[in-house]
């Protein structure tokens, strides 16, 4: 696609989100919006503004009562192995450049230009059209993991990034490896809370790492496969109409899902 | 010798020169650039120790065992307490938001009386306390002049409420806000049994949830969204098989394996085909009115249930070899709403359980034996009177309390007809509203005494409904002080309590779920840390309700209206929380965009009333009505529409007043035949384009 | 004629050569002064004479059990010793009334502040010394000024992106974005 090779690890941080298992509850969303200081909107219902670096989509088999069935997708940032927002950042305010294979978005370098958000696929980012502004006292409970990020920058899930550092630093204070954390060691804040345990996190590439069996399951797959964009997040789901959906870029000239946003 | 013009421009050119050679222009672009990353309205996060604190957090109905997470001793955020039983590291999109709550601008901030039509003073807390001890004084002793209605299922906190209530000679005057708990209890009483029913869904194979909205809304949903998950590994085959019947593909049924679409109105006619079918398919019982069972099941034949539900017969005999091949089948009855079935409904499903003699077995029914009492006065939770039918004795004058006491509860907001209740609490001269929020009850209230959140607090939880064993949790405040200028109502009503001359034995709430604590045989410093309190459920000899079931009535054809069926999503907020700041997200734009709530409907359904997708309708029932656009939703059941529960409020914050429209306006209550209980599952509705 | 000749003369580059100079000296010697307001720590800590009793670093700015760095130490670990005055230092006495008996935390000013977008872990740089990145204090007796810069609000001690680059780069550890911001 882009011309860019996949970039490589030794540590590549993904997840496996069990779609059978999602209830579509929203404790996810709920979580990363605590993690990551994001303020609430007075019309959130206005999704052209609201900022969710963790969606739950809304998947449709699109039959009639009452052979219908619905399924629920979280969507995180996919972090792709080859991204096709870095290239086009012109100040390098998003790369894929550290161990882990996260990639990175500086709020204080970004111009606010918005082609990264342009180029990603998924919609995992989003731009901030208002500042900040949390009702008065609330900034009280803001977490000190995340930088709140001013009006014009944009800005998107990076698998609660400082918990990977607060990881690493536990690991070093108790004399373990920090390039090679054990499984559950780091964990983003939607796979901690899910209450039905949809998402699993780890490194995809250390055996001992629950996700690294799942994502070569039968039932797995990553969105858009076809792009090449390599996402470390993965989905798992029994069921072949919502694995279809999982690439249904206009291939046959019309998309399979309707996808509502939350 | 003079500076001519000529010398000035020279010298200033130098100068200007000169600058270049110095850092005063780069570094002050630095720091300006600097200074504009740091602009005073863009807040700044908190330093300091990170800690987790256990915590019970019941914020949504079951209350969640959680960790509050606190930087610098403030909280920011909660996750799941892995070791409590209850939570097993899970937790709810409400309580996922606690922290967030702490500073709801709808918090209530100080005692408040009222000076005019919503108008309100901030008071002192000795002055708020004074005017509640010389109400309660006027009125002590004369019965049927003090009420108090609870929104709070599980805490101690009602049997001071209570007992009170009681010691002023009022022991009729405790009511509770309409749950599944009440109608249960009652149910389990036809049956011939007694006390609360569990649900032991982990143990079970296969969980038909007929109504119950048991991985989102129902019982002690964290539970059993994790027995769900122990059942279905990732990248492995599933040892349990999940069933939804009922009237809204919602969340819990898109991780079934099987979804039946039900409507409301046809809930027990669905429980008691399914046990005919059952039946014939060879299920026999030693239950002793099994023979009046089989004679009216058999009435429920494979055409009364297409007829009924709307679906095809072979949906129900795939549902009976399902069973038939289980070893553990387990059957949930509910209100898919979490309230206003009646105990006929809950009677037809668990009669299934019975039948398939699941009562008392290892993911079966279990009965829990009554908690025992830390107030020996208090009322049985399930003698207390539904807010429902108080406030509607209350409109008509058939009860004429002069002081009411509100706590924890939103009556004036979530209770069908709700319009008509906050008109009968304007017949109540003088109301009092133990609130943390400022919801549409206080804001009809003469005195506003403001609650702690539940970070603040000390509070418990004693088998909150739908548990299979008998289970206890408790709680200690997780931050030093509270944000605002509140105190424990129950602290509050103890001291007026003695104030007036009764002692109820404790002088705080916490001294009271100590007592409790030790009455359960349980450990409260255990439990305050975040542990749990487990007893053992029993089986009992249960009926199969036949004489009650004879009663059940017969859904009415009503070709003008079509069945309501009020959903309930736990993110979106319960009968006693809007929706919280930190959950405001997860509306979809097809549930709620801008200020208009949507009903669902499948496409069939739509065209019979004559409207397509994002028409603007009117619905109609009782005296009630609310305004909305149509979502076409092929998930929701044959002539039935869904909507959403817990919008349409007119207090709370700038986040949701005014936003959607209040579905509890056009619930219509009914009696059900032979219980004298008040049901409002099976509401129909009159739908109009408008 | 002379005198306009003479007046040419005096004129020439010289005021130019006042005006550059005078640039000079307002950009390299006040504009540094002027640009930075003058602060004290409210309460004269002297480091010195804690290193004398035996104290090191770490007895102090000790490392939390999840690796975190506490930073400068609370009144709890203050009061460890200073519950009472034990010493006849006069500032000893400022920081037990003022502070440890009022529960107040001391609102200490802070040299190397960093902003909420920079992540700085201390555990990673366990195995440098203090002194590779912070002023030796164990010698010194009053705390320094503290320099904040008017138009930043940040410390003049306060490390800049580039010193934390440089060492990456010459220590062969990554300069990925993502390794020191949030």
């Amino acid at each position: 696609m882009s011309g860019h090779a996949v970039k490589e690890f030794k540590v590549t941080w993904g997840m496996v989100i069990d779609l059978d298992k999602c209830t579509g509850c929203g404790a996810c969303m709920t979580a990363c919006q605590v993690e990551n200081n994001i303020a609430p909107m007075a019309d959130a219902s206005n999704k052209m503004r609201t900022l969710s670096w963790m969606l739950v989509f809304e998947l449709s088999n699109k039959k009639a009562a009452p052979d219908a069935e619905i399924a629920y997708l979280p969507r995180p940032c996919m972090q792709c192995g080859n991204p096709a927002c870095v290239p086009v950042c012109p100040v390098v305010a998003t790369d894929k450049n550290e161990e882990g294979g996260i990639v990175s978005q500086i709020y204080p370098r970004c111009i606010g230009c918005r082609y990264c958000m342009a180029a990603c696929p998924y919609h995992a980012r989003y731009f901030n059209w208002e500042d900040p502004i949390f009702p008065k006292g609330m900034e009280k409970a803001l977490s000190p993991n995340t930088s709140a990020r001013p009006r014009g920058v944009v800005e998107k899930c990076n698998f609660c990034h400082t918990r990977f550092m607060k990881a690493k630093d536990k690991a070093r204070q108790e004399g373990g490896n920090p390039e090679a954390l054990a499984d559950g060691a780091y964990m983003p804040a939607c796979a901690e809370v899910c209450p039905t345990g949809a998402i699993t996190f780890g490194d995809l590439k250390n055996p001992e790492h629950k996700v690294h069996e799942l994502a070569k399951g039968e039932n797995a797959f990553r969105l858009l496969e076809k792009l090449g964009l390599h996402p470390q997040v993965y989905y798992v789901s029994k069921r072949e109409w919502v694995r279809k959906l999982g690439d249904n870029y206009a291939a046959t000239g019309h998309a399979g899902a309707e996808k509502k946003h939350s | 010798m003079g500076l001519d013009r000529r010398g000035f421009v020279k010298f200033v050119v130098g100068g200007v020169a000169g600058t270049l050679f110095t850092p005063v222009i780069w570094k002050g672009l630095d720091d300006a650039a600097i200074w504009s990353q740091n602009w005073g309205w863009i807040p700044r996060v908190p330093k300091g120790e990170v800690k987790a604190t256990p915590a019970l957090s019941k914020l949504c109905p079951s209350g969640c065992a959680v960790k509050v997470k606190t930087v610098g001793g403030l909280p920011f955020a909660a996750i799941g307490n892995a070791d409590n039983p209850m939570s097993k590291g899970g937790v709810c999109p409400i309580c996922a938001g606690g922290a967030q709550l702490l500073y709801s601008p709808a918090r209530v901030k100080s005692p408040m009386k009222k000076v005019g039509e919503g108008k309100f003073e901030a008071i002192k807390w000795e002055d708020a306390e004074a005017m509640l001890v010389e109400k309660l004084t006027s009125f002590k002793g004369q019965d049927g002049k003090i009420a108090a209605i609870s929104g709070d299922e599980t805490g101690t906190a009602n049997e001071v409420v209570s007992a009170l209530l009681s010691g002023l000679g009022n022991a009729s005057g405790f009511c509770v806000m309409p749950g599944e708990m009440y109608t249960a209890t009652k149910g389990v009483k036809l049956m011939g049994g007694n006390g609360q029913p569990g649900f032991d869904i982990a143990g079970a194979d296969l969980v038909l949830m007929i109504g119950a909205d048991a991985l989102d809304s129902w019982g002690p949903s964290v539970a059993n969204q994790k027995a769900f998950a122990a059942s279905h590994p990732t990248g492995a085959a599933a040892t349990a098989q999940f069933i939804y019947a009922g009237p809204v593909l919602n969340n819990t049924s898109s991780v079934c394996d099987k979804f039946l679409a039900v409507p409301p109105t046809a809930t027990a006619a669905f429980s008691l085909a399914l046990a005919n079918a059952l039946i014939n398919a060879g299920a026999v019982c030693s239950a002793s009115d099994f023979g009046d069972y089989k004679a009216l099941a058999a009435k429920y034949t494979p055409e009364a249930f297409e007829k009924a539900t709307g679906l095809k017969a072979e949906a129900l005999k795939d549902l009976v070899a399902r069973i038939k091949a289980a070893k553990a089948p387990l059957v949930i009855a509910g209100a898919s709403f979490g309230q206003g079935a009646g105990a006929l409904d809950f009677v037809a499903g668990a009669s299934l359980n019975v039948l398939l003699g699941r009562v008392g077995q290892s993911g079966g029914m279990t009965l829990l034996p009554a908690a025992p009492k830390a107030l020996a006065a208090a009322t049985d939770r399930a003698e207390a009177k539904d807010a429902g039918s108080f406030l509607a004795q209350v409109a008509t004058g058939k009860a004429s309390p002069a002081v009411l006491l509100v706590y924890e509860a939103n009556p004036a907001f979530a209770l069908p007809q709700a319009d008509a209740m906050a008109k009968a609490l304007g017949n109540i001269a003088f109301k009092v509203s133990f609130s943390t929020y400022m919801d549409e009850t206080a804001t009809l209230a003469d005195l506003i005494l403001p609650a702690p959140h539940p970070y603040e607090r000390f509070d418990d939880a004693m088998n909150p409904y739908g548990v299979a064993k008998p289970t206890y949790l408790a709680g200690k405040p997780a931050m030093a002080k509270p944000v605002m200028d509140v105190k424990d109502p129950v602290d509050v009503l103890l001291a007026a309590g003695s104030k007036l001359g009764l002692s109820l034995g404790f002088e705080t709430y916490a001294d009271v779920i100590k007592a409790k604590a030790q009455a359960v045989g349980a450990d409260f410093d255990t439990l305050a840390s975040g542990g749990a309190w487990t007893g053992e459920g029993k089986g009992g000899g249960l009926s199969l309700g036949a004489a009650a079931l004879a009663k059940a009535p017969v859904a009415k054809a009503d070709d003008k209206a079509v069945a309501l069926a009020p959903v309930t999503k736990l993110a979106c907020g319960t009968a006693d929380l809007a929706t919280p700041p930190a959950n405001l997200l997860t509306i979809r734009d097809t549930e709620l965009k801008g200020k208009d709530l949507f009903v669902q409907m499948n496409a069939a359904t739509a065209k019979k009333l004559g409207v397509t997708d994002g028409n603007k309708v009117k619905l109609t029932g009782g005296s009630g009505e609310v305004r909305a656009r149509v979502h076409v939703n092929e998930g929701v059941a044959a002539d039935t529409v869904a909507m959403l529960l817990g919008f349409g409020h007119s207090a709370w914050d700038q986040y949701t007043k005014g936003k959607g429209d209040n579905v509890y306006k056009i619930l219509t209550v009914s009696d059900e035949a032979g219980t004298g209980l008040k049901v409002w599952a099976g509401s129909t509705v009159t739908v109009a384009k408008i | 004629m002379e005198e306009k000749k003479q007046c040419k003369g005096c004129g020439g580059a010289l005021p130019f050569v006042i005006g550059f100079v005078a640039a000079l000296i307002a950009g390299w010697v006040l504009f540094p002064d002027l640009i930075y307001s003058k602060k004290i720590q409210p309460v004269r800590f002297s480091h010195k004479i804690h290193a004398e009793q035996g104290l090191d670093c770490a007895s102090c700015h000790t490392f939390r059990d999840d690796g975190s760095f506490a930073g400068i130490p609370t009144n709890e670990k203050c009061a460890e010793c200073h519950a009472d005055v034990v010493g006849s230092d006069p500032a000893e006495k400022v920081y037990v009334e003022q502070y440890a008996k009022t529960g107040k935390e001391v609102p200490w000013l802070i040299y190397q502040y960093q902003p909420d977008n920079v992540i700085f872990s201390h555990k990673a740089h366990e195995s440098l010394e203090c002194t590779s990145c912070h002023p030796d204090m164990a010698k010194n007796d009053t705390p320094p000024v503290y320099y904040q810069n008017r138009l930043s609000g940040y410390s003049k001690q306060t490390m800049k992106m580039w010193k934390c680059e440089r060492c990456h780069a010459e220590n062969g550890v990554s300069n990925a974005c993502h390794v020191c911001h949030k």
